[in-house]
């Protein structure tokens, strides 16, 4: 612990002291009387591609070419430092023609993307361990099937008719709640509202019911549980493995945008006064 | 055996001097060697035991010579003519070729590699199995050193009980014929045996092969004077505690866990009592517990190699008055040790004292250094956890810290690239604390899943210490998957490069082998797993290295 703040205090300074001397090397340029976007531009085209050449590192796992946790922290870093380049290179203003604000949005989706994705991944484990059991994501579905098909066979165990108190319940309340995910927003805010109005329902049912009826429900209950847990899982297994494919693609479009950006640019600005 | 067989065994030596009166009714002598003991016959250049291979069987030779190789490392037989895989690290080119040469099908393999029709061994059916041989004994002998064992005399015996690797590879010289025991029949005569001669017989061995060498591992007998070592080798004392095939409780108590497994462990030291000397394990793990309350909490444990009781010897020592052990120790499994009697060690510690009022640094350093040997965790209710279910076992434990893992499986997908598509482990297991031990081999210290192997396929590789599979010799007989305590082996059914089963010959039927995790033997860089993990959740351990086992489980 004491080791990862040390770290974490290194490359706090270490950002601090490159974005200061990005911004003094930027006004060191401009008192030459160069155009200072040419610089900031080559340096943001080519921190792009060094950060898109994580994806690349992640699909070449065989090779030796560092660990992937280096290539991230890395990847983190640079990512946050192409901020203050951006800045530079927008000169604090936003982008009055139309492709260069799509490109100005594009890397601001891309930027905020990959921060939250960053907060998501620092977030997100420690949640996943705090409730329910660890499920792999693509068996999720079948133990919500498990949980339904038990529920299933313990509302016909109450009344094989399929009529009476619990098959009833189960019906108006219980039905939708088992056949797929529920919830998922709630599960995103912390909120167990649904529960508490579930378990609510349940407590007034039970002076309706015999016996043998109040066990079964018990198990219900139970399984309701269960279920909950698994949505809690699903949920936020979900966003870490969606994220990607937020993230990346935006990447992807970012890089077309630039590099059209950078030869438009080439091709009709010159490069002083 | 035929009862005529048994007959004129039980009138030559070995088994001439056993008495037979100290055998109950129930097992007599002569029932141990008629179901525990074969004949073997051998051509010249048949291996008998490679060196590495987990031996369950002794040998004692009837006729004809052996020839066991003396040397290690660069002189040793190569691994290839005994039938070994070699393992050899792919080249940067060869790494990245697999992203498009993997096969999209699971589990292909070569016809040829499993046919070994290109295999660099020799093989030959004899004497009703398949054996490997060395093709040229001749040139064999004069190329390596060898010494020659003769008729009446013993060996694969210490590995075979001990529970440890075979140290030399011993092979035929001309026609022989070996008397094969299986351990259950070297320890049902060792119980029974009145007189001890063969118990005797198999600790002077180890004694004058092994002691001296063994000991000296510790930094305590590092600086021991030649004649002091003598006598420590000639007095101390063997002990085996626990049951030789524990593994078959253990893989049940690990299907009930409620059922605690410290309470059945035998106790080699209780706490409160005066040690009669320093305990060191020479194979298997020992648990060292303290009372708590009405119960008893695991503090530490033991590898093969470490000591206890030490601390107890040093204080008595400095107070001249006995010292009674805080702790208890007590086996996990199978448990083989040797006992240093105090008034050895208290001239060790006398010689090691007087050394270092004489100035020797490295002197102090040992002694300081043998002081507490222990694997130990400030959270004992997770080391506890880890000794309860034998993970203590792992020399490459894969632990996912959970307040890490996203869950993004980049893990998975770099094992199944490593290894042809193919996933070698599962990303799911227990869950100790925030430490999650997947479904992926451990490389035990002990591992039983190499017992009883017919072909040595499985074995531990002796560069790195991997526990790998050989797919040239794995007959797919799964003895291996079923001793793993853990379900680290897997199954398969293979296939050839189109995806169609690869079938017997003759009976048709779909060949399996078993598959496991290899820690990426062939790849450069070690564990793909590990180095594709982007949050630094997933890391391996090994579990009897008591600096990084502290490291690992330390927030």
């Amino acid at each position: 612990m004491r080791n990862l703040l040390f770290q974490q205090r290194i490359a706090i300074t270490t950002f601090a002291i490159l974005s200061l001397m990005i911004v003094a090397g930027c006004y060191l340029f401009s008192i030459t009387l160069s155009k200072t976007s040419f610089a900031t531009g080559t340096v943001l085209l080519i921190s792009i591609f060094i950060l898109a050449s994580y994806q690349l590192r992640k699909k070449l796992s065989i090779l030796l070419i560092g660990n992937t946790s280096a290539w991230l922290q890395f990847h983190i870093f640079l990512g946050l430092l192409t901020s203050v380049v951006f800045l530079l290179h927008m000169k604090m203003q936003i982008p009055d023609g139309l492709f260069e604000f799509l490109l100005f949005l594009n890397y601001l989706t891309v930027f905020f993307s990959g921060v939250i994705g960053w907060l998501l991944s620092r977030r997100i484990p420690h949640r996943l361990l705090s409730r329910g059991e660890e499920v792999i994501f693509e068996r999720i579905p079948l133990h919500r099937r498990k949980i339904h098909d038990k529920v299933k066979s313990l509302v016909l165990e109450s009344n094989a008719s399929g009529k009476g108190a619990i098959p009833d319940f189960y019906d108006e309340h219980l039905r939708t709640f088992f056949e797929g995910p529920r919830n998922q927003l709630r599960h995103i805010l912390h909120s167990e509202r649904h529960r508490h109005e579930l378990s609510q329902k349940i407590t007034a049912l039970q002076p309706y019911l015999n016996s043998q009826e109040q066990a079964v429900l018990q198990q219900i209950s139970e399984q309701i549980q269960l279920k909950d847990d698994l949505d809690y899982q699903y949920i936020f297994q979900a966003i870490i493995k969606l994220w990607p494919f937020v993230h990346v693609p935006l990447t992807y479009s970012l890089i077309i945008f630039a590099v059209y950006h950078t030869l438009a640019v080439c091709a009709f600005a010159s490069t002083s006064g | 055996m035929t009862d005529e067989m048994v007959e004129s065994l039980l009138k030559a030596p070995p088994f001439s001097k056993i008495d037979p009166s100290g055998f109950k009714r129930s097992l007599p002598l002569r029932d141990i060697l008629k179901n525990d003991v074969r004949i073997v016959g051998f051509d010249e250049g048949d291996i008998i035991v490679r060196r590495g291979d987990w031996g369950n069987s002794a040998f004692f030779i009837l006729s004809g010579n052996m020839r066991v190789e003396l040397e290690k490392k660069q002189t040793s037989l190569p691994d290839e003519i005994l039938g070994r895989r070699t393992s050899r690290v792919k080249t940067f080119w060869e790494s990245l070729t697999q992203l498009w040469n993997n096969n999209s099908e699971p589990e292909v393999r070569e016809i040829a590699s499993v046919s070994s029709s290109k295999a660099t061994f020799h093989s030959r059916n004899t004497h009703g199995g398949t054996r490997i041989y060395l093709q040229e004994v001749s040139a064999v002998l004069d190329k390596y050193r060898t010494a020659r064992l003769e008729p009446g005399q013993w060996f694969g015996e210490v590995a075979a009980l001990g529970r440890t690797s075979r140290v030399a590879t011993v092979f035929s010289e001309g026609v022989s014929q070996l008397l094969e025991i299986r351990w259950q029949g070297i320890r049902d005569i060792l119980r029974h045996d009145k007189e001890g001669s063969l118990k005797q017989y198999i600790e002077d061995v180890f004694r004058e092969r092994a002691l001296s060498a063994f000991l000296r591992t510790d930094p305590l007998f590092q600086a021991c004077q030649p004649e002091l070592m003598q006598r420590i080798v000639e007095q101390v004392e063997f002990h085996t505690f626990g049951n030789y095939d524990s593994h078959k409780p253990f893989k049940q108590l690990l299907e009930d866990q409620n059922q605690k497994t410290d309470g059945r462990e035998p106790v080699i030291i209780r706490e409160g009592d005066y040690p009669s000397g320093i305990v060191m394990i020479r194979s298997g793990l020992a648990r060292i517990s303290q009372r708590h309350y009405n119960g008893r909490r695991t503090i530490g444990y033991l590898s093969p190699g470490q000591i206890f009781g030490l601390d107890e010897i040093q204080a008595e020592v400095k107070s001249l008055t006995p010292v009674a052990c805080q702790t208890q120790l007590s086996a996990i499994g199978h448990l083989n040790a040797v006992l240093v009697p105090t008034t050895l060690v208290e001239e060790i510690l006398a010689q090691n004292s007087s050394s270092k009022s004489s100035g020797s640094q490295k002197t102090k350093k040992s002694i300081r250094s043998t002081g507490s040997q222990s694997v130990k965790l400030k959270d004992d209710i997770l080391l506890s956890q880890l000794v309860d279910r034998h993970f203590v076992q792992g020399t490459s434990l894969m632990v996912i810290d959970l307040d890490r893992c996203t869950r993004c499986d980049d893990c998975v997908r770099a094992c199944a690239t490593t290894h042809d598509n193919n996933p070698r482990f599962i990303r799911h297991g227990p869950i100790l604390n925030q430490y999650m031990i997947p479904n992926s081999c451990l490389h035990c210290v002990d591992p039983i899943c190499m017992i009883e192997c017919p072909t040595g396929a499985i074995f531990r590789d002796l560069a790195q210490g991997d526990i790998i599979i050989n797919e040239q010799t794995c007959i797919g007989c799964a003895q291996c998957a079923s001793n793993c305590p853990f379900d680290a082996i897997r199954m398969v059914d293979i296939r050839d490069a189109k995806g169609a089963l690869i079938v017997d010959s003759q009976t048709h039927a779909p060949l399996t082998q078993a598959t496991k995790c290899d820690l990426c033997i062939d790849q450069r860089g070690g564990p793909a797993c590990e180095r594709a993990c982007p949050h630094d959740a997933l890391f391996r351990v090994d579990m009897h290295d008591a600096t990084k086992v502290e490291g690992a489980f330390a927030s």
